[in-house]
């Protein structure tokens, strides 16, 4: 098995969007949804992902409200907002270009050093 | 209603702190649970699965504070931006109500800001002078000290005398209620130049090395006065910011130089920036201030001090006191006591203010009382709109939010248009403003003022709001949707209360009418008052001796050239030379001892009017002598003295006065005077008091205070030719030429002043109180359209339709006008110091206010009787 990767600061504000994009969920199935497709190399405590859906709350990218799970237990619904759409956008720009910025740069050929002599 | 609101506010915000809490707790426990039966399904044992969950969840104590942290952060904001989107909401929504009614609104802007301007404009000056008099450090416990009489001053003017240095001298070394005393002079104004033309009248005030521990100020460049400066009397001076900056350009070089005051030398050694203010409110920062010595036995000071914390200003005066008791002259037994008072005391028009202040305070309840009627009005039209937006689920709590936001956007937006109003208005008072009202100037718009203007506004929003919800919030929302508008508003208790309103501001108006009359009487019976003699074609010279005429000699010398070359000039018919000047006063201090009569106590002091004089004195001022002759020998032996009819009334009511005897006595010293004659009764002082009050006039000897009068025909031509030939005995001096016709106008520009700004407050409250009137009778006629025009179909003349109309609106302008005439009753007492020749229960100033107020509301019934006898009985049946 892998190391297990402690999710960055922030990065998991943009994973719990991209989970609430496909459906509004509840806690534990943002949970299990992450889990999953993580395929278990995240490093991460449940309540850290509370305190994350709290925050994307107070901030308007998620909307909260009470539902019913298929075992007929209450729950707290999140969905995502237009406001959280578009953030979770941005950010998946952001992160992609970052990523291949670093990757380009770390699989680059020795020949793109510039020239040390005069 | 408000309670029960208030008190489910506060239970909504205890049951939603309770909810999400509960929430989170929900949260954690469905985790752990789905958790569990995840690992169960996956074939762990249920403690196993549960602890696994637990794990995985984080510590749980440590991760349920930081949740419900993290909820109650977010709970806060989501209220905040939910409390900010209702307030958008609701004043997008009160805009919008607002435009629909935007002639309400505009009128009901317009009369908050009429009301709220006023009182700015006179709470600024009030503001500025009288609470925040100086701008010394610990200005709540700076008092200015100087003595006055203790006794027998009947002159109706406040005296007050500068402390002689040796009592000073006491006071600094044996008080311990002050933190710092310090002495100063007002050392009125003086010429700065080579002298001629050229010279800048300046401003020079005298201090004590150490002033500045009690102005807080320092020199900008330069140092303070020395001791050894001060008690040399050494010539040296600093200069003012405001002159330093205009005739030195703020050159820093300007220490050493020196500039000529009055003939003088002085070396400049500082420059005081413009805070240094002399403890006199409103009075420009000195120009020149030179050292002040407390040595010299010769003169008298002025102080102001910084009581200790704790030390009351009664506590200061009596110390004071008992060390002067201890430390003055054995010879003297004049008592005079210390005055130990706030600077904002020496505004000699404090009353007047605190009059004009509680005036103003009547047109904002007047105007406050309209926007009242204005709102009950137009509350009662929105009861339908109200309830149906009841009846559509908006919550009370709410509603009465929209109403909050929606007067206190009205009553700000009034504020706003009043606070220009206000600033206008104190421009307006600044540019009209008499000169002798010159404290006047320091009056500007300050923190303290737009401060409470906002309280007001905020206050009049909060209060209209409310009245407005609880009037439409009365009937029950299925009453008022059946109701019609017409119906809803007819309700009994609005309608006493809109009688309320209009009585009581048809009663301030009429108490201030009643005041504003007495001051217009007053200024009629100044300008018409016969001041006993004649001021056309009177003038005056008057002269500010430099220190070159020191000497009595001197000054004689230049007064009997002047007299005898003004003589001399084509027109002028008559010249004499006396020790009070146009509109000034002179007192005789001491016992008044009368031969024949019982000697008056030792130490009892009295002030009697004095006036030195040559003989043609009363010849040219037109003064007539019932008895007696004028001076014969004004010789320093002679010892005449002529007297006016009110004293010989008053002395010798039976038989002559001439070859009586009397005396001034001080001390129980003074020479015995033998009256010589009796001149009319006279006030060339002006219309300020009564004229038969005792005068006493001696042979013209002390010059050091000089008026040279003369009469001429031939205008003020002849003023500037006076001017001319005086100036030419000595070119350094500046000689004034005062016409005593001016100066008399000038004397009683205060009083005018005064009158001119109550009858301004007057008329706008008469105005606000009539379209307050005309707003009821309309409102009344609207709402009886239907009983009109019954009437007029069950035959009723016009007359009686009109008499109908305008019994009950005079009846209403009736009661209101018998109350403000009772409450002038104490209204006028306000007043008294400015009445002249106008008693504070005069009859015709109060049937004045009264026949005015109804005059006025008769003019506000016109149109609503015209309404009512418009009223086409068909239509108005059919109506409803």
């Amino acid at each position: 098995m892998m190391n297990r990767l402690p999710v960055l600061k922030g990065t998991l504000d943009v994973l719990v969007l991209r989970a609430l994009s496909w459906t509004p969920m509840h806690g534990f199935e943002i949970v299990t949804w992450l889990e999953s497709a993580a395929k278990g190399s995240l490093d991460l405590e449940d309540s850290a992902l509370y305190q994350a859906v709290y925050r994307l709350e107070e901030r308007g990218l998620v909307a909260a409200s009470w539902g019913v799970t298929e075992n007929n237990r209450r729950a707290r619904y999140y969905s995502i907002t237009p406001a959280g759409r578009s953030q979770l956008r941005a950010e998946t720009r952001n992160w992609m270009h970052y990523a291949e910025t670093v990757t380009n740069i770390l699989t680059a050929p020795r020949s793109a050093l510039p020239s040390a002599t005069t | 209603m408000i309670r029960r609101d208030v008190r489910r506010l506060f239970q909504l915000a205890l049951r939603r702190r309770d909810r999400w809490e509960r929430e989170v707790e929900d949260e954690i426990k469905l985790h752990l649970a789905l958790r569990t039966e995840q690992l169960i399904a996956e074939g762990r044992s249920a403690n196993d699965a549960f602890a696994e969950a637990a794990r995985r969840f984080g510590p749980l104590t440590e991760s349920r504070a930081r949740l419900l942290e993290a909820a109650r952060h977010r709970e806060r904001h989501m209220e905040r931006a939910e409390y900010l989107s209702d307030l958008k909401q609701d004043l997008r929504f009160a805009v919008r109500t607002l435009r629909r009614q935007l002639a309400w609104a505009v009128v009901t802007v317009l009369t908050l800001a009429l009301g709220i301007g006023a009182t700015t404009a006179v709470f600024s000056v009030v503001s500025s002078l009288l609470l925040h008099p100086v701008p010394y450090p610990g200005a709540d416990r700076v008092v200015f000290v100087d003595q006055q009489p203790n006794m027998g001053n009947k002159t109706g003017m406040s005296i007050s005398i500068l402390p002689s240095t040796p009592i000073v001298r006491g006071w600094l070394a044996n008080n311990h209620s002050f933190e710092t005393l310090e002495g100063f002079l007002d050392g009125g104004d003086g010429w700065l130049g080579a002298g001629g033309s050229d010279a800048d009248r300046v401003h020079i005030a005298r201090a004590v090395p150490t002033f500045g521990r009690v102005t807080g100020v320092t020199p900008i460049i330069g140092r303070p006065f020395s001791d050894a400066e001060a008690a040399t009397r050494a010539h040296v001076a600093i200069i003012g910011e405001g002159l330093w900056r205009s005739r030195f350009a703020g050159d820093h070089s300007v220490l050493g130089k020196r500039i000529v005051l009055d003939d003088s030398l002085y070396s400049i050694i500082g420059v005081l920036p413009s805070a240094a203010h002399l403890p006199r409110p409103g009075s420009a920062p000195p120009d020149v201030w030179l050292p002040l010595d407390l040595h010299n036995d010769q003169i008298g000071v002025s102080l102001v001090g910084r009581l200790r914390p704790g030390v009351t200003i009664d506590q200061a005066r009596r110390e004071l006191d008992s060390i002067y008791v201890r430390a003055r002259p054995a010879t003297s037994k004049l008592q005079f006591a210390a005055r130990v008072i706030s600077p904002a005391r020496l505004v000699h028009f404090r009353d007047t203010l605190l009059m004009l202040a509680a005036a103003v305070a009547v047109v904002l309840l007047v105007s406050c009382a309209n926007v009242a009627h204005l709102q009950l009005t137009r509350s009662a039209s929105r009861g339908r709109e109200l309830a149906i937006r009841a009846s559509l689920g908006a919550g009370r709590t709410r509603l009465l939010r929209q109403l909050l936001t929606e007067s206190v956007l009205l009553s700000g937006l009034g504020g706003a248009v009043g606070v220009v109003v206000g600033w206008l208005g104190l421009h307006a008072i600044l540019v009209a403003r008499p000169a002798s009202l010159f404290e006047l100037g320091a009056a500007h718009l300050d923190g303290t003022t737009l401060g409470i203007t906002v309280l007001v506004t905020v206050g009049c929003g909060i209060v209209f709001g409310l009245l407005g919800a609880v009037h439409a919030g009365r009937r029950s929302t299925h009453d008022a949707l059946k109701a019609t508008a017409s119906n809803l508003s007819r309700g009994g208790s609005a309608g006493t209360l809109r009688g309320v309103l209009v009585v009581s501001e048809m009663a301030l108006s009429a108490t201030l009418l009643v005041g504003a009359t007495m001051l217009v009487r007053s200024v009629v019976m100044r300008q018409r008052a016969d001041l006993g003699f004649d001021p056309s074609g009177l003038y005056a010279v008057d002269v500010d001796f430099p220190n070159r005429y020191a000497t009595e000699s001197a000054r004689q010398r230049f007064n009997a050239e002047a007299e005898a070359r003004i003589r001399a000039l084509p027109g002028v018919r008559s010249v004499s030379v006396a020790n009070v000047g146009p509109t000034g006063r002179g007192f005789a201090i001491g016992g008044l001892e009368v031969q024949g009569e019982p000697p008056a106590p030792l130490g009892e002091t009295s002030f009697i009017d004095r006036n030195e004089v040559t003989p043609n004195f009363f010849s040219t001022l037109g003064i007539g002598l019932t008895e007696g002759t004028t001076f014969t020998d004004t010789s320093e032996a002679a010892n005449q003295i002529i007297v006016n009819e009110g004293f010989a009334r008053k002395h010798w009511p039976r038989g002559t006065a001439v070859g009586r005897h009397i005396r001034i006595a001080f001390n129980g010293q003074g020479t015995w005077k033998t009256v010589v004659g009796v001149a009319a009764d006279a006030s060339p002082s002006g219309p300020t008091g009564d004229m038969t009050e005792p005068m006493l006039y001696v042979p013209h000897a002390d010059n050091s205070s000089t008026a040279i009068y003369f009469r001429a025909s031939g205008g003020d031509g002849v003023a500037q030719l006076a001017r001319s030939v005086v100036r030419s005995i000595d070119p350094s001096l500046h000689p004034t030429i005062v016409s005593v016709t001016a100066a008399l106008h000038d004397a009683t520009s205060a009083p005018r002043f005064i009158m001119a700004v109550l009858s301004v407050f007057t008329i706008l409250a008469l105005v606000l109180a009539s379209i307050g009137l005309y707003g009821v009778m309309a409102h009344a006629v609207a709402q009886q359209t239907r009983e009109i025009g019954i009437r007029v179909a069950l035959g009723a003349s016009r007359g009686r339709i009109a008499r109908h109309v305008i019994v009950r609106g005079v009846a209403l302008a009736v009661v209101g006008a018998t109350l403000g005439l009772i409450a002038s009753h104490w209204g006028t007492k306000l007043i008294q110091q400015q009445l002249y020749g106008v008693a504070p229960t005069d009859t015709l100033s109060l049937v004045a206010g009264g026949v005015v107020l109804i005059g006025a509301a008769l003019l506000a019934c016109v149109v609503p009787t015209r309404r009512a006898l418009g009223v086409d009985p068909m239509t108005a049946i059919r109506a409803e």
